[in-house]
């Protein structure tokens, strides 16, 4: 194994290990070895971050572990990000993600989050409690191609269905898919309040983002 | 004729009963819908904060043939704004939620503010029971906790806390015992007041986040410590849990409740399978409560009888929007199935 193959392995390792410390660490002395930063995120941090969403999907890892893992994941992308060339952002599909009004259960919701960027999305996060007319806002200010919303309370999906109504009216439902999910929320729901698609974890959401983007 | 509160006594008991309970146990199971509201003329959100209006909403509960408890509060953010969170009590549909956290690490946690029973919504909830121990009888009065996982990440942000429990592992417990004290003194405070059954549910102290391991040392164990500090004269206890069970059956079965509840994305079939000894509580499909009509939910509820519900509840709280025919469904298909 070469010196730059070591070095991705201990960033990916790093990332599943959850060694933020050592995983920034490792991102300097990469960088100052002279290798390329988007290799050291592809090839080392998403690598592990992916080995990670692995993890989570056969039960071996849970959602605690996946933060830890992100959080190490993003102390490495903090050192390697400003080291990239000028180009990249253009060709990113935009996604809008947020907790609905009346509810602020974020768990999930950040787990989506941390998957579509690792993804290769680039994600605005609204937040939880998220005012419905400010997802469109932002969608139609950013330019997005899909928003996502979740939400843990029956008493709030609801806002769901209103998000869609206003896109209508804004004029954006044909450009912005919208991707639901959530405790309550089911395939059936999507269909009944119209939204694109549904997915039960995080790790379907991506599938999912793909699929509706024609991501292959 | 049997009261609703004998016929959980034996269901307590493991004896033979005529049907199974219909019962909802309010906090975060929510069971007061828009059209309760009309029908008892109390609105949230002062019911919230009114011990007179919160005793009027839960009563209506059981005289619309809704559900045969009372139970309060209407919410899960009373232990957290006795200590300190910052609560938006929300509209006549949307629940009150914390809006700012009191502290950023679990080392604070010496900062926090004991729960003081004889002030703020800590005691409206008190004279709420007491109210409906005056007034009532026959009908089993429900107090409610948050569970202390829920508890202790309403009062800081929940990410940080569920990644320290891992990093700052003892500091983490001790914040644990402290949640603990501060739920087991209101708890026990609840059953002075009159309450004959504790319901604690902890939506946030989940297999599916936790993982075995941290579902073992963090939730089952303070779940534990709370449930066996509440008084012995009390007719039982409730625990639910949201989310997949199967991570983490051999744990929840270790839970000292007298009764366990599951949401809807639990198999009844599935749960009785693994905790065959278990009072089993659960779980109509408030998807169909909202949206279904009422022979979809009788069809359900028959459905968790046939797969061994103890005791047939809604899975979650209600939509606020749940038709009263479609709630009045489950109570209505019991009787007729007795």
């Amino acid at each position: 194994m070469g010196k730059k193959e070591e070095y991705l392995k201990r960033l990916s390792d790093g990332v599943v290990e959850m060694e933020e410390d050592d995983v920034a660490e490792a991102c300097q002395e990469y960088l100052d070895a002279g290798y390329p930063a988007f290799d050291g995120i592809m090839g080392g941090l998403v690598d592990g971050m992916n080995r990670a969403s692995q993890l989570y999907e056969e039960e071996e890892y849970f959602v605690t572990d996946v933060l830890l893992c992100s959080d190490a994941m993003y102390a490495g992308l903090d050192i390697l990000r400003p080291h990239l060339p000028d180009e990249d952002g253009e060709t990113k599909k935009k996604g809008v993600i947020g907790v609905v009004e009346g509810d602020t259960h974020d768990i999930g919701k950040n787990l989506v989050k941390i998957m579509l960027e690792t993804a290769g999305f680039e994600m605005t996060d609204l937040g939880r409690d998220v005012p419905l007319q400010k997802f469109v806002d932002t969608a139609e200010e950013k330019n997005a191609d899909m928003i996502c919303m979740s939400t843990l309370m029956t008493t709030t999906m609801g806002g769901m269905e209103t998000v869609i109504h206003m896109l209508e009216e804004a004029g954006l439902r044909e450009q912005v898919k919208v991707l639901i999910g959530g405790g309550p929320i089911s395939q059936k729901y999507a269909d009944k309040i119209g939204a694109d698609g549904y997915s039960a974890n995080a790790v379907e959401a991506v599938k999912l983002a793909k699929r509706l983007l024609n991501i292959i | 004729m049997m009261t609703p509160k004998e016929r959980l006594q034996l269901v307590l008991e493991k004896k033979h009963v005529d049907r199974p309970p219909c019962i909802c146990p309010g906090g975060m199971m929510n069971m007061v819908t828009a059209g309760l509201m009309d029908a008892a003329n109390v609105y949230m959100p002062d019911a919230h904060t009114d011990a007179r209006k919160m005793a009027d909403l839960a009563k209506a509960v059981y005289e619309k043939d809704c559900f045969e408890n009372y139970g309060i509060p209407f919410c899960m953010t009373v232990e957290a704004e006795e200590m300190g969170a910052k609560v938006d009590f929300g509209s006549t549909v949307y629940e009150p939620h914390v809006v700012a956290y009191v502290i950023d690490t679990v080392c604070s946690w010496d900062k926090l503010p004991r729960l003081d029973c004889n002030n703020g919504r800590a005691k409206v909830v008190l004279d709420a029971i007491r109210i409906l121990r005056e007034e009532t009888e026959g009908v089993p009065i429900v107090g409610n906790l948050t569970g202390p996982i829920s508890t202790a990440s309403s009062i800081m942000e929940p990410v940080i806390f569920y990644k320290e429990l891992r990093k700052k592992n003892a500091d983490a417990h001790a914040y644990m015992e402290f949640i603990t004290d501060q739920l087991m003194a209101f708890g026990r405070a609840q059953i002075e007041a009159g309450a004959d059954v504790i319901a604690i549910s902890d939506p946030s102290g989940t297999g599916e986040i936790m993982g075995p391991k941290y579902f073992q040392e963090f939730a089952v164990t303070y779940l534990n410590k709370l449930l066996d500090g509440l008084q012995k004269e009390k007719m039982g206890t409730i625990v639910h849990i949201c989310g997949q069970m199967n991570p983490v059956y051999k744990e929840v079965n270790q839970v000292h409740s007298d009764i366990l509840s599951f949401d809807s994305v639990v198999p009844m079939r599935e749960a009785r399978e693994h905790l065959q000894e278990r009072i089993l509580m659960g779980n109509v499909s408030t998807y169909a409560l909202e949206f279904a009509d009422p022979e979809k939910v009788k069809a359900l509820t028959r459905n968790c009888m046939k797969n061994g519900s103890n005791i047939i509840s809604p899975a979650c709280g209600l939509g606020m929007k749940s038709p009263l025919v479609n709630v009045q469904a489950i109570l209505e298909c019991l009787k007729e199935e007795a």
